[in-house]
């Protein structure tokens, strides 16, 4: 059964601005990690953003656990929205907030206004927050400020933060390109080894296409908002990347 | 364990936090009930009917009043860009004394200026009025007087601050060919100044137009008076015209300021 | 060998022929409005007959009004308890004033944010009309109107001060709002947060600090205007100056502006303690 399925997924940013995806299908099985793969302005991050609507599709549907996602009222948007976790490029880290009210907010979804407003978070949250703090390592850093973390460690956060809310899906939004190639390497590996563990397929938009490679089991690959390639990645070879990205590939 | 350390360490500070709101809010219940409540002539004022009729005199605008609001509409501008030419006269001194890196003589010339920026800023621009009417008497220069000094505070400060902040480099520059001090400070740090000292000047200008619209309430002329009187014959009809004149002469004020502003800076 | 090199390199670019300081049309423009305003300035000066052959011998009478009329100050009329009480007032009404003021501003500055508001077709040029509309009237128009709506008191001093705060306030804190990181905004709504838990945790946290300065501003501004509005029957020490001012008590009057003036110093050192520990706090 696929968890998410995408069908025609058409996007522009304004009603009268240029159509940015242009009819987009695929699926995504339980136990995929999908990578979408394309050159900059393809549509990448904005297919993304239409999964949880963050960006609003102009048409097409998509799936949720055969839940119509575009067709949801703002009310069971939020519902379905804590229940994809999403990790950024910018990290997009409460700056001023520490470690563990970062990896609090991950459970914003599933708790009362006034919890929020007193930051009263359930004893279960603080220790799942613990708990997934070790995993990725970052245990003695709990009461640190999140901008005085280093980008590794802040994408690390991020990853607990997005995996607290105990998703069924994981959105990645380029979640390597503000990292430096031997910390992007610890990062993917770290988000494929918990995505395994923790059962969580994902949909993951990267630039590197090795890195994309190396970490996923199917590919996508887009060009000015259609779909020119889907596949595992060992049947992408270069003729291939060279239609998707319309240049020498090295 | 981890865990309860870290919930009893947040229990406490929201304890502490809450505890703080909890008592600043009795003060300012407190604060309410000896001021509004007590003091408040109750009666005179009646229920809220009465209010709302006493609000609704003033829902009404008295439009025979509007051509004799052009001259003081005139003359409020006219008090406002005076006083603030004369207030950056003033503001030379005060800024040259008040810059630390141009300040003559640290110790006494520093303090000097920074007195004149808070004294001035601290005065409200009625007060200042009260003063210059009772040197000047009734009329216009009072008010030019008034929005000059009161003026000098703003800009003064400012161009300090852009003083303070210039890139060495070409004041290096200009030393290292010679030139002396007064021309240092007009090849090397006047042109690096001038676009945000300006447009501080302007910005100054707008608020001014404001503050000379009211200064003639205590007679330093312009629309002020026109208000006074129109308040004290109770023509509440014509307390609006005169308000929508201020509102006017206002909007006029931004549309210069932006234009000024894009072309000159 | 060199030489040939250094002959054989051409440098593009347009050769002027003249060069001057002033340079058609901007300069042209600039010009004009110095002209223009210089201009003004003269007409007005006439316009508005001021004897600029008098103006030294005026100074001279400022210099010789300061020293005799307004000097020495009766510091004696300020130090009874009546005048200490409504100095007390004063300050009640200043904070008041910032209190609701800015309790207002929270809405009307999210409101008044092109990023953050609601409709940005309806909500936000109203908003916007609201927070200049409060602004552009001065606080003492707002007290008179007042006063003469609720009587003489403080009631009215607070609701003039409120909405000059308002006013003032809304303004800065929209132009604060719209200039937060949205990513973060994003990442919170992503977590499938109402717009409640948005707010408090990915809005709130960005603007807390330049909200504080904000609000140290306006408080500043607000005690300044305070001192004054009892002078058009609002409450607070401006009725004394009133009082005196009508009977020309000028060394009364010298004592309460004298007094005026150390509370305001007072409040200015105190908001720039609270602006450092603001800073600190960043």
């Amino acid at each position: 059964m696929s968890i998410l399925k995408v069908k025609d997924l058409c996007a522009s940013y304004s009603s009268s601005g240029p159509e940015i995806l242009k009819g987009i299908s695929f699926d995504v099985a339980e136990n995929d990690f999908l990578a979408i793969i394309g050159p900059s302005g393809a549509g990448k991050s904005t297919l993304i953003r239409c999964i949880n609507r963050l960006v609003e599709p102009t048409s097409g549907q998509i799936y949720f656990h055969g839940q119509d996602v575009t067709q949801l009222s703002l009310r069971e948007l939020r519902k379905i929205r804590r229940g994809i976790g999403m990790i950024f490029q910018e990290f997009n880290l409460i700056d001023r907030m520490s470690v563990m009210d970062n990896l609090l907010s991950g459970r914003l979804g599933f708790t009362g206004n006034m919890r929020t407003l007193f930051k009263a978070f359930k004893r279960q949250d603080i220790d799942s927050a613990l708990k997934l703090l070790e995993r990725v390592g970052l245990s003695d850093q709990v009461d640190k400020r999140a901008d005085e973390l280093s980008g590794g460690q802040r994408q690390r956060v991020g990853i607990a933060r997005a995996l607290m809310q105990d998703p069924k899906l994981l959105l990645l939004d380029e979640p390597t390109s503000s990292l430096d190639p031997k910390i992007s390497r610890e990062i993917m590996n770290l988000v494929k080894e918990m995505a395994f563990e923790l059962k969580v397929p994902c949909l993951c938009n990267i630039h590197d296409v090795q890195l994309a490679m190396d970490s996923c089991n199917k590919i996508i690959g887009i060009q000015e908002g259609t779909k020119m390639f889907e596949g595992t990645p060992e049947s992408l070879n270069k003729e291939k990347l060279q239609e998707i990205y319309s240049m020498e590939v090295l | 364990m981890k865990a309860e350390e870290i919930i009893a360490y947040r229990s406490r500070n929201r304890g502490r936090g809450f505890f703080i709101y909890a008592f600043l809010t009795v003060i300012v219940l407190w604060s309410v009930k000896v001021t509004i409540v007590e003091d408040t002539d109750w009666e005179r004022m009646g229920s809220i009917g009465k209010v709302i009729s006493s609000a609704a005199r003033f829902f009404g605008v008295d439009f025979n009043l509007f051509p004799d609001l052009l001259i003081p509409s005139l003359e409020t501008l006219m008090i406002s860009l005076l006083g603030t030419f004369l207030g950056v006269l003033i503001c030379i001194p005060a800024t040259w004394f008040g810059a630390l890196n141009i300040t003559p003589f640290k110790p006494i010339t520093y303090p000097i200026g920074r007195l004149m920026m808070t004294l001035s800023r601290s005065i409200h621009e009625i007060v200042w009025a009260l003063f210059f009417v009772s040197v000047f008497g009734l009329g216009a220069l009072a008010g030019i007087f008034s929005i000059a000094v009161r003026s000098v505070g703003f800009i003064a400060k400012m161009s300090a601050e852009a003083i303070e902040d210039i890139n060495p480099g070409p004041i290096e520059a200009i030393r290292s060919t010679g030139a002396n001090g007064f021309q240092v400070l007009l090849f090397g740090i006047i042109p690096q100044v001038i676009p945000q000292v300006l447009g501080v000047i302007i910005f100054e200008w707008e608020i001014n137009i404001r503050r000379s619209a009211i200064l003639g309430l205590v007679g330093a002329g312009g629309l002020g008076l026109v208000f006074f009187r129109q308040m004290n014959t109770f023509n509440f009809h014509g307390v609006t015209a005169v308000i929508l004149a201020i509102l006017g002469i206002i909007i006029i004020g931004e549309f210069v300021s932006h234009y000024v502003r894009k072309n000159v800076t | 060998m060199i030489n040939k090199s250094i002959t054989s390199t051409k440098m593009t670019g347009h050769v002027t022929k003249n060069w001057s300081r002033i340079k058609y049309p901007d300069s042209y423009i600039r010009y004009l409005i110095w002209l223009a305003t210089l201009l003004f300035l003269t007409f007005s000066i006439e316009y508005l007959d001021i004897p600029l052959e008098r103006l030294m011998g005026m100074l001279e009478r400022m210099g010789y009004t300061l020293s005799n009329r307004y000097y020495p100050p009766d510091i004696g009329y300020i130090m009874d308890l009546d005048y200490m009480e409504y100095v007390v007032e004063t300050i009640q009404m200043a904070y008041l004033g910032t209190l609701f003021g800015l309790l207002m501003t929270l809405p009307l500055g999210w409101f008044g944010s092109y990023n953050l508001t609601p409709s940005r077709r309806f909500i936000f040029p109203i908003a916007r009309l609201i927070t200049m509309g409060f602004r552009a009237v001065h606080e003492m128009i707002w007290a008179i109107i007042f006063v003469s709506i609720l009587g003489f008191g403080m009631l009215p001093g607070v609701i003039a001060l409120t909405f000059f705060c308002t006013g003032f306030a809304s303004k800065l804190l929209a132009e604060e709002i719209e200039v937060i990181d949205m990513g973060q905004v994003e990442a919170i709504r992503s977590t499938g947060a109402n717009l409640f838990q948005v707010m408090v945790y990915g809005v709130f946290p960005q603007i807390r600090v330049a909200f504080t300065g904000i609000a140290i501003y306006t408080w500043d501004v607000a005690f300044r205007a305070a001192t004054v509005v009892g002078f058009f029957g609002a409450g607070g020490m401006g009725w004394y100056l009133k009082r005196n001012v009508l009977q020309i008590e000028t060394e009364r009057v010298s004592a309460i502006l004298f007094s005026i003036i150390i509370l305001v110093l007072i409040s200015e050192i105190i908001s720039a303690m609270a602006r450092n520990r603001v800073m600190k706090m960043k």
